[in-house]
């Protein structure tokens, strides 16, 4: 069952008389629980893609539908219920607000979320239990990333999206954050896009998506993805 | 280029430069335009007084001075020169004015100066020199007739010239309770000593006696030694007022004190607040602009020419707002020492120029060499250490854990108090002008309205309360017999008073005796609660008493003028009066043998029939006219102040605002993608304002109080007010506080709705 629809989507930015098409005409399907990597070069239109299905921003032509529901229409409160609902962020930068703990961190979803998860047990999950107090600054990165992994699931999303997971971080760090990633989001059965221009994370994808010039070049499903283990790094 | 740069980021920071601008604005123009205030009254009062040889000392005497004694003064050692001076209340015929008319045989001292019309001529005997306020306000030109009465004596003639007298600058009837002049009803004129003599010739003054009651002296010696030389020069003890002690000296150095004592609060106030304004916003500008300082040295730009650079801005923001400021000081300044404004209603000066005191130019100057210097010192700390430090992004203080945070208390917190609270104690110079500037507002709403409560209820006592009679009148004590006077206060159904000049050491004071069998007249203690006068002993005002530290059943020791008698008497109580004096009950005074004069009369009657032992009459209506005007002039100072704490409020709060929402975006950013709303960021925010307005109005409340306090304290030897602070002043205060803080919450929220989340998350960290 398709979880997410674009039909005929396009996104066009105006700065006066110039106009930047970063979407064009993309129509997608994509199944519930896959592991979809997006890949494509600095510009080509895939972080736009992730912008427009996780609501913080809207396009200009065409109709996205997650879970059946037009999101293309929606005004900024309800675009904000649905962020709250229905997708999980992780971002290249973590943030992660400075003046709350980890745990408080994560447990902020708790005021906005219709079915969130016990933070305690997000944080354990992602190994963070001894680091509960302690605050962002006081974390390594890929601990900090592994909050903001904690707190996007914590949420219980349908959708986890994240943009460059890794690429903050050192490729070591980087390989042990996506396994995590990767394990908890199949083990709560989410579904899982990545917008990355690494190449080898696509190996470990159910799908590829490739994106250039703001348009779907090829959108192919892999058969045998690898395991995190079998990626040469 | 490094100009072009200067303009763009002065254009990209608009909001913080324009709040540092208007801070540095009104702080420099509070500062000027309260000190111009005092500054310029203090020298155009000086012009006047110098201009018309204002008398150092004044000499009375009930029976009047001969030629002979007007040498015997001359001849003193160290008198530069003297006149016989004659001031008495009259009558303008065909109107119920009054006029105080003055006569001096030497214009040297004390003269006048001359506004309009013909030149004063000490021959002539028909002209009238009349006071220039006194003929705007009821239509009189040069040339017009005018015919003056006092008794059985008429004098008629035209009027010659306009003018200005230092004798009268505050000119107020004497023994009467009226604040400000009223110049529709009460003024002054001159005439020549040639005039005097035609209007009392010869014959009559057999019988009148000498006419001039009083010499006036212009003399550098000081009040002691001068008082002894008269005494042994004249024989006997005679009140010798100086000139510090007399209205146009005392009430104007008393508005320049109040002036300076204001201009050592507010202005303050308000130039502390520009400064750290300044501290907070520049610093936070320059971390803002670290990579670009950074890059800037990574190119090869020297340290020097980047300091110059960044020093810049701060001189940059101090000009503009020491210009404007400047501006706001002299407008200021002018609103209320200008010839319509204010000020003039109160003090009758010949000139109204601005000026400003040498000092508030060195300030103003330090202020900007001050203000550059926070610009350069926030900008050297960036500099320091290599260029790839510089070439870092700021990194604000990292998070410690608070140790209120281990108490279970806070632990049941939610999220948005923990942000807040957090982000409070992080950010601590700028919740630290976020108080201030609440603080600031508080003092400002709490000082100017709870003088005005103060003055109300000093108001409401002293004239709704003690004035319990409709009409004073006021008798001709050298005509009229102590029978006489209280036969007539009997027929008029009305207490009377008696009023004798005493001296306590070498100061000089009134003592008043009253009847009081009709409650006309009453008084209140230093509670500002009516009491009744009792037999027992005198009443002191709180100012004797706090000059001679005297309380109840201590004993007060005084004696009379014109004679040799002293008294000392218990005594009984202490009031907050007008008139800084002794009172006592009739009963006690004759209980101490003290003779005196019954002067005035209080009745509820309006229609009083002509009698020759009557000076002239005031009515209620016309004392609380007077207070009309004062109050007026009250309000428009209270509704300045209220625009000031309105703008400081709505300014400091945008500006810190404006500086907490840029440097929280990126969190802000973050909770709207992670899924909340713009109401609920808003509220976040409005939130954190809000608290530390409540913590800034405790604050402000006490602080406002204690402002006030200092103030009345400041004009204990003017008012003797007690302070009050009604509960709708603190209501208003707060609510204006409070409004201000919610307003420009919303303002700040409502850009919440202009998040860019994707650029924020983007950015690094």
């Amino acid at each position: 069952m398709a979880i997410v629809e674009f039909r005929d989507v396009s996104r066009v930015y105006r700065n006066g008389d110039h106009e930047q098409r970063a979407l064009d005409h993309v129509n997608l399907s994509l199944e519930e629980g896959k592991f979809i990597v997006v890949l494509g070069p600095s510009g080509a239109g895939k972080s736009t893609l992730l912008n427009l299905l996780g609501g913080l921003d809207s396009p200009t032509e065409g109709t996205i539908l997650v879970n059946g529901k037009d999101i293309s229409t929606l005004t900024p409160n309800e675009l904000a219920e649905y962020r709250a609902a229905s997708v999980g962020f992780v971002f290249q930068s973590y943030n992660l607000i400075p003046t709350l703990t980890v745990v408080e961190n994560v447990a902020l979803v708790k005021e906005i979320a219709p079915n969130p998860l016990g933070s305690h047990d997000m944080l354990k999950a992602v190994g963070l239990e001894d680091h509960i107090h302690q605050f962002p600054s006081e974390l390594s990165g890929g601990e900090q990333q592994r909050v903001s992994i904690a707190r996007a699931l914590a949420k219980n999303p349908h959708i986890l999206l994240c943009d460059e997971p890794t690429g903050a971080l050192d490729s070591e760090t980087g390989v042990m954050v996506l396994k995590l990633l990767l394990s908890m989001a199949r083990d709560l059965g989410k579904t899982i896009i990545i917008v990355t221009h690494n190449q080898n994370i696509a190996k470990m994808a159910d799908v590829v998506i490739r994106v250039k010039n703001g348009k779907i070049r090829s959108c192919e499903e892999q058969e045998h993805p690898l395991s995190v283990e079998e990626v040469d790094w | 280029m490094l100009l072009k740069k200067l303009f763009r980021t002065l254009w990209r920071y608009k909001a913080q430069f324009i709040s540092m601008i208007i801070m540095v604005a009104l702080g420099v123009g509070v500062f000027l335009g309260f000190n111009v205030e005092w500054y310029s009254l203090e020298v155009n009062t000086g012009e006047i007084y110098k201009a018309t040889g204002f008398a150092d000392f004044r000499i009375y005497s009930d029976k009047g001075f001969t030629v002979e004694d007007l040498e015997a003064v001359k001849a003193i050692d160290g008198v530069e020169d003297a006149t016989r001076f004659l001031s008495m209340d009259v009558s303008v015929q065909g109107d119920t004015d009054t006029l105080a008319l003055a006569v001096s045989e030497n214009m040297k001292v004390s003269g006048i100066l001359l506004m309009e019309g013909e030149e004063y001529n000490p021959e002539d005997t028909e002209g009238f020199w009349l006071s220039d306020s006194y003929a705007k306000a009821n239509g009189i030109r040069v040339g017009d007739p005018l015919t003056l009465s006092y008794q059985a004596i008429t004098v008629s003639g035209k009027v010659k010239g306009l003018v200005k007298s230092s004798e009268f600058l505050i000119c107020l009837p004497e023994g009467t309770n009226q604040m400000m002049p009223d110049y529709s009803s009460y003024g002054y004129v001159y005439i020549s000593p040639a005039m005097l003599d035609r209007a009392v010739p010869a014959v009559l003054r057999m019988i009148t006696g000498e006419m001039y009651h009083q010499i006036n002296v212009k003399s550098s010696l000081d009040k002691a030694a001068f008082v002894e030389a008269v005494d042994r020069a004249l024989g006997t003890t005679r009140l010798v007022l100086a000139k510090e002690d007399t209205i146009s000296w005392a009430e104007a150095r008393g508005e320049v004190e109040e002036g300076k004592t204001m201009a050592s609060i507010l202005p303050v106030l308000f130039l502390a607040i520009a400064i750290l304004t300044m501290v907070t916003t520049m610093h936070r500008i320059t971390a803002s602009e670290k990579t670009q300082i950074g890059t800037l040295k990574a190119l090869g730009f020297r340290d020097r020419r980047i300091l110059v650079h960044y020093s810049a801005y701060a001189l940059c923001i101090g000009i503009l707002g020491t210009l404007l400021g400047i501006g706001i000081g002299y407008w200021l300044g002018w609103f209320i020492m200008n010839p319509d404004g204010a000020m003039a209603t109160y003090i009758d000066m010949p000139s109204w120029t601005l000026h400003a005191p040498a000092f508030t130019w060195i300030v103003i100057i330090a202020i900007n060499l001050f203000l550059t210097l926070i610009g350069f010192l926030s900008v050297r700390k960036m500099l320091s250490g290599t260029a790839a430090d510089a070439l870092r992004p700021y990194t604000p203080k990292r998070m410690k854990h608070l140790r209120f945070e281990e108490t279970k208390g806070f632990k049941k917190l939610g999220f948005g108090t923990k942000w807040n609270l957090r982000d409070c104690v992080r950010h601590k110079a700028r919740s630290f002008m976020t108080l201030f500037g609440v603080l600031g507002c508080m003092v400002l709403l709490v000082g100017g309205l709870g003088m005005k409560d103060t003055m109300d209820a000093f108001l409401n006592v002293f004239y709704e309360q003690a004035i319990n009679y409709k009409t004073r009148v006021n008798l001709d004590t050298e005509h009229v017999t102590a029978d006489e006077a209280k036969q007539l206060a009997e027929e008029l159904r009305g207490d009377w008073s008696a009023s004798r000049a005493v001296q306590i050491g070498d100061k000089g004071y009134s003592l008043e005796i009253y009847s009081l069998k009709h409650d006309k007249v009453r008084f209140a203690d230093t509670d500002m609660k009516i009491i009744p006068l009792e037999d027992g002993g005198a009443y002191i005002c709180s100012r004797i008493a706090k000059e001679y530290r005297l309380g109840i059943g201590d004993t007060i020791s005084f004696a009379p003028y014109d004679s040799t008698e002293h008294y000392t008497v218990p005594v009984a109580g202490v009031l907050d009066s007008m008139t800084e004096g002794i009172f006592m009950t009739e009963g006690f005074a004759e209980k101490i043998g003290i003779p005196f004069t019954v002067s005035s009369i209080y009745t509820d009657e309006t229609e009083i029939p002509e009698n020759g032992k009557i000076l002239n009459k005031q009515s209620k209506q016309s004392i609380m006219d007077s207070f009309d005007t004062f109050m007026d002039l009250m309000n428009k100072m209270i509704w300045l102040l209220v625009a000031a704490a309105v703008i400081l409020g709505i300014v400091v709060l945008y500006n810190l605002g404006v500086m907490s929402y840029t440097e929280r975006y990126r969190e802000m950013a973050t909770l709207k993608v992670v899924g909340f709303k713009d109401s609920k960021i808003g509220r976040l925010l409005i939130s954190q304002n809000l608290w530390l307005t409540a913590v800034g109005t405790v604050l402000g409340a006490a602080a406002g109080y204690a402002v006030l306090r200092y103030l009345l304290e400041a004009l204990a030897a003017e008012y003797e007010l007690k302070l009050v602070l009604g509960p709708v002043t603190w209501i208003v205060s707060i609510l204006v506080t409070f409004g201000v803080s919610l307003l420009v919450g919303i303002l700040v929220a409502r850009k919440n709705r202009h998040i860019d989340m994707v650029a924020a998350l983007k950015t690094e960290e």
